[in-house]
């Protein structure tokens, strides 16, 4: 077998480069994720590639170290804001509390009216939501900090350097900032968090790189600022000489940019008044007099706090060097992409349809993108449903330039377009797709690319065609990159990504912002920081997603079960517990429950073999990885449409990518360990529920475990992330009546015995290769690499099949006596006529 | 002779008394009496450690011991 060919050190170097601008290009989203132990992670659903060779491993390995690092520095935690705590205040209840005793900071006198609680290590804020003021402060709170816990009464949001940021770049001052924390707290505002607020904002989002005209310049207000830079020994000498020393403009507003679908989003908000799709520029055609007004004095405060912006030119080349200095000069420095006054990347002609109405919250998260008339770039955090995929195709009709779109895989790159196409008026031809199947290019000189994360990081040898391809999208500049499911996407990954395709800006999309294995915070600062996140119980409220119930079923193991258990393997336990009978006449009982109500439901295991047991025993249809294309789109369609068809089970290639509106039920009997993110996705799948504006409607969640086993501790693991989202889990221990259903699978203790004993067998002879890779809808990628191909010397007569045959007559008496029969089945003629002949031989 | 051995009867759930006789059938030096489902005797000497390995058992119950082991 040849050596495979890898990529060469050049192309490394570059990559090298690249990986290294976007590492210290946008710092630390500095979220501290402390899980109390470091669980299962859940690699196998990540597109993992392994096709790196071994030094580019070691350098994005020495990356993600030195990041990791920059990260911590960037933290609340860290000793540069901590000082020792000055106070040593002790009373009986003290030890209690060990180091996090924060009993010093003294209550307000009127700290009843006070709704925020705060911690001054690590800059996590609690909220009240039962206090008055509550709503106030959450408006002020969703602007200046990160949303991590909402439950119904306490809400929990923390103080990172991006949300800081972010609170900047929406105009707050740092004062503000200071002076409104202070008033919502019970306690004084304690230095440490002062500090910490204040090094933020005056460092941060001083110095921008701006990528203007295709030339790079670093940008600041403060002109000091700049010289003092131009002063620096590495620095100075990169600016790039003949250009001036600083040139000077007026910083950018948002005044003249309209996120198209939304209202006026200068700022002026006018509740009711939707006036639906106005496209930028024609801002002044179609207005009411109020807006009119209220734009004009937008023009006069502009003018008045008109801020002067001072910027040098630098050489492409020399980006990553200035932006890591700057950040030893503690000035990290930001990107953002001013697409409006870009003129060298050719306009897309690309607007939102008239009738296309964006909802409060897809408005909401994109202001946040184009907070000041710039792109940023960042995440976007929508849960399933809720038109991930409509922000960012008003994002790209914002930007109105090049933009590719990566995804996850080929099916869904086909339904990103069908998306384009079907919300926005772009030319169907400038909505090109690059997956193995089909290569196209856009026909003008500028388009939309649909592509997934695999093909374009995809390091092997490629095939003509998509080389042309990988060809053409690196030799151009993109004005957006959108990330579709971008939480799936490790570091280094992605890192590849951005070092290959050069685009303005990059925007994240995601229902599920978790990893089990905590790169996310990498993820988080690679792309950007989180721009939005939406609170899914306030959607659910206001009816754009689905409300659903949920659930946890505990069944107890019978004792047969229970002592095969204790004794079992691991990969045996788990498939002990997902076979517990109780589970299966719990799952028995609440199927006939809901289809009696009309509900349609899911079922969802992870484990092949009680799937097909499940589904076989209660006579339901199925689909797991190895079910045919054909087989799978019939089932689906009976599912959706026959009456008769009610339940469905799936295995795990249904937690993403699947739409079914029909479904309002959902039953899980077993799961991905403790994964938050499987948990999420699934739910999501109910969460579009076409009746979910019903009166009274609502979807139901249940989550089956078997009692006293490790599904118990998983399963609370699972539900972290709902939870935190503000769902709450009933624990069901006892369902009514369940034995009075009728044919109860299991009932006596043989059936269950049997049932033992079957499973033992079935699942003893060799674990059954349950790996699935695909989604429903076909691969994702063909993961692991192809068998080689293997030569081997032979004859063609054995390629044909005849290697080991040789000619052999069976039964050789035969021809002869074939000989005979035609002899003597001549016809009398022919004899006569023969005699004749023999006779006039003689004669003659 | 009659021999006399003190005991305590336990009362615990199914699953308890499955994982008693399963710490039971390394040295058979616990149980004295199987009685039911729900009931067990067990040496009265041996009560103090069986709580404490019941109470080890129960925690690696809810927190695997290895997790990743075949997360594949």
């Amino acid at each position: 077998m040849p050596p495979k060919r890898k990529a060469m050190p050049a192309g490394g170097s570059v990559i090298s480069k690249a990986g290294r601008t976007s590492a210290m290009s946008t710092p630390g989203p500095a979220t501290p994720r402390s899980l109390d132990s470091p669980m299962v992670s859940d690699v196998d659903e990540d597109l993992i590639d392994e096709d790196v060779t071994e030094a580019q491993k070691e350098h994005e390995e020495l990356l993600n170290k030195e990041s990791e690092e920059f990260v911590n520095s960037w933290a609340i935690g860290s000793s540069r804001f901590q000082k020792p705590a000055k106070q040593d205040y002790r009373d009986s209840a003290s030890h209690f509390f060990g180091k996090r005793d924060f009993s010093w900071l003294q209550l307000k006198p009127d700290h009843k009216d006070c709704p925020l609680w705060i911690d001054p290590e690590k800059g996590t804020i609690v909220l009240e939501r039962f206090n008055e003021h509550a709503s106030k402060a959450t408006d002020f709170l969703t602007a200046i900090a990160e949303p991590k816990s909402r439950p119904q009464y306490l809400h929990e949001y923390a103080l990172t350097t991006h949300s800081l940021y972010a609170a900047v770049s929406i105009g707050l001052q740092p004062w503000d900032i200071i002076s409104t924390l202070d008033r919502f707290l019970k306690t004084p505002l304690p230095d440490s968090v002062r500090d910490f607020i204040t090094s933020c904002t005056k460092s941060y989002g001083k110095v921008k790189l701006v990528l203007k005209n295709n030339k790079y310049f670093v940008e600041s207000v403060d002109a000091e600022l700049l010289q003092t830079l131009l002063r620096d020994e590495v620095i100075g000498k990169l600016r790039i000489h003949g250009s001036d020393e600083i040139t000077t403009s007026y910083a950018p507003t948002m005044g003249g940019l309209v996120i198209p679908g939304t209202q006026n989003a200068a700022g002026v908000h006018q509740a009711g008044l939707r006036q639906g799709d106005k496209k930028a520029g024609e801002q002044g055609e179609a207005t009411k007099e109020t807006e009119l007004l209220a734009t004009l004095n937008e023009e006069e405060d502009d003018e008045e706090d008109k801020e002067a912006v001072h910027a040098f030119e630098i050489p492409d080349s020399a980006v990553e060097t200035v932006q890591k200095r700057c950040l030893d000069l503690q000035y990290p420095i930001l990107e953002e992409y001013d697409f409006r006054n870009d003129d060298v990347n050719a306009n897309l002609d690309i607007d939102l349809k008239p009738n296309t109405l964006i909802r409060p919250y897809q408005e909401q998260s994109l202001s946040k993108m184009f907070g000041n008339g710039r792109a940023k770039s960042g995440i976007i955090v929508l849960p399933c449903g809720a038109g991930k995929t409509l922000v960012g195709i008003t994002a790209a009709c914002t930007i109105k330039k090049g933009v590719i779109v990566l995804c996850t895989s080929s099916m869904s790159v086909v339904q990103w377009r069908q998306e384009f196409l079907k919300w926005s008026n772009i030319n169907p031809d400038d909505v090109a797709i690059f997956t193995a199947e089909s290569k196209n290019k856009f026909t003008g000189n500028t388009g939309i690319i649909v592509t997934t994360y695999s093909m374009v990081t995809n390091n092997r040898e490629r095939s003509h065609d998509s080389k042309k391809m990988m060809d053409f999208l690196k030799g151009r500049e993109w004005g957006l990159m959108l990330l579709d499911e971008v939480h799936v996407v490790p570091a280094d990954v992605f890192r590849r990504v951005i070092s290959s395709i050069k685009s303005h800006s990059k925007l994240g999309l995601t229902a599920t912002l978790l990893r089990e294995d905590d790169k996310i915070s990498h993820l988080n600062f690679l792309i950007g920081p989180k721009l939005y996140e939406a609170n899914w119980m306030e959607l659910s409220q206001q009816g754009h997603i689905a409300k659903v119930q949920c659930a946890e079923v505990w069944c107890p193991m019978p004792t047969e079960f229970y002592d095969e258990y204790l004794r079992a393997t691991s990969r045996m336990k788990r498939t002990l517990y997902a076979m517990n009978p109780r589970k299966f006449q719990a799952c028995q009982y609440l199927i006939n429950y809901h289809e009696a109500r009309g509900d349609k439901i899911i079922v969802f295991s992870d484990e092949l073999y009680s799937l097909k047991q499940y589904a076989l025993k209660l006579g339901k249809v199925y689909i797991y990885g190895s079910t045919g294309q054909a087989e799978r789109m019939q089932v689906l369609e009976n599912f959706q449409h026959n009456p008769q068809v009610n339940t469905l089970f799936l295995s795990k290639i249904g937690d993403t990518s699947l739409d079914l509106p029909e479904a309002t039920c959902l039953i899980q009997i077993s799961s991905h360990f403790g994964s938050r993110r499987q948990e999420a996705q699934r739910l999501g799948r109910i969460l579009r529920a076409k009746r979910r504006n019903d009166e009274g409607f609502n979807a139901f969640f249940y989550s089956l475990v078997s009692k006293d086993t490790q599904e118990m501790y998983y399963s609370s693991k699972r539900q972290a992330f709902l939870v935190d989202q503000g769902y709450a889990f009933k624990v069901i221990t006892q369902l009514a009546n369940i034995e009075k259903t009728p044919d109860l699978a299991f009932a006596t203790a043989q059936e269950r015995r049997e049932l033992l004993q079957r499973t033992l067998v079935d699942n003893e002879k060799g674990t059954e290769e349950d790996v699935e890779n695909d989604d429903l809808f076909g691969k994702i990628s063909s993961r692991g690499r192809k068998k080689g191909t293997r030569r081997t010397a032979g004859t063609l007569g054995e390629l044909s099949g005849a290697g080991d045959m040789a000619y052999m007559e069976q039964k050789k008496a035969a021809n002869r006596t074939l000989k005979k029969n035609i002899k003597a089945g001549q016809s009398l003629f022919f004899k006569k006529i023969g005699r004749e002949k023999e006779k006039a031989l003689k004669k003659a | 002779m009659p021999r006399a051995i003190r005991g305590v009867l336990i009362e615990c759930e199914p699953a308890i008394k499955s994982i008693i006789v399963h710490l039971d059938s390394v040295n058979n030096d616990i149980i004295i009496e199987d009685l039911d489902e729900q009931h067990l005797v067990v040496k009265e000497n041996m009560v103090h450690s069986l709580k404490q390995k019941l109470e080890e058992r129960l925690r690696e119950t809810y927190r695997p011991e290895e997790p990743l082991a075949d997360s594949d």
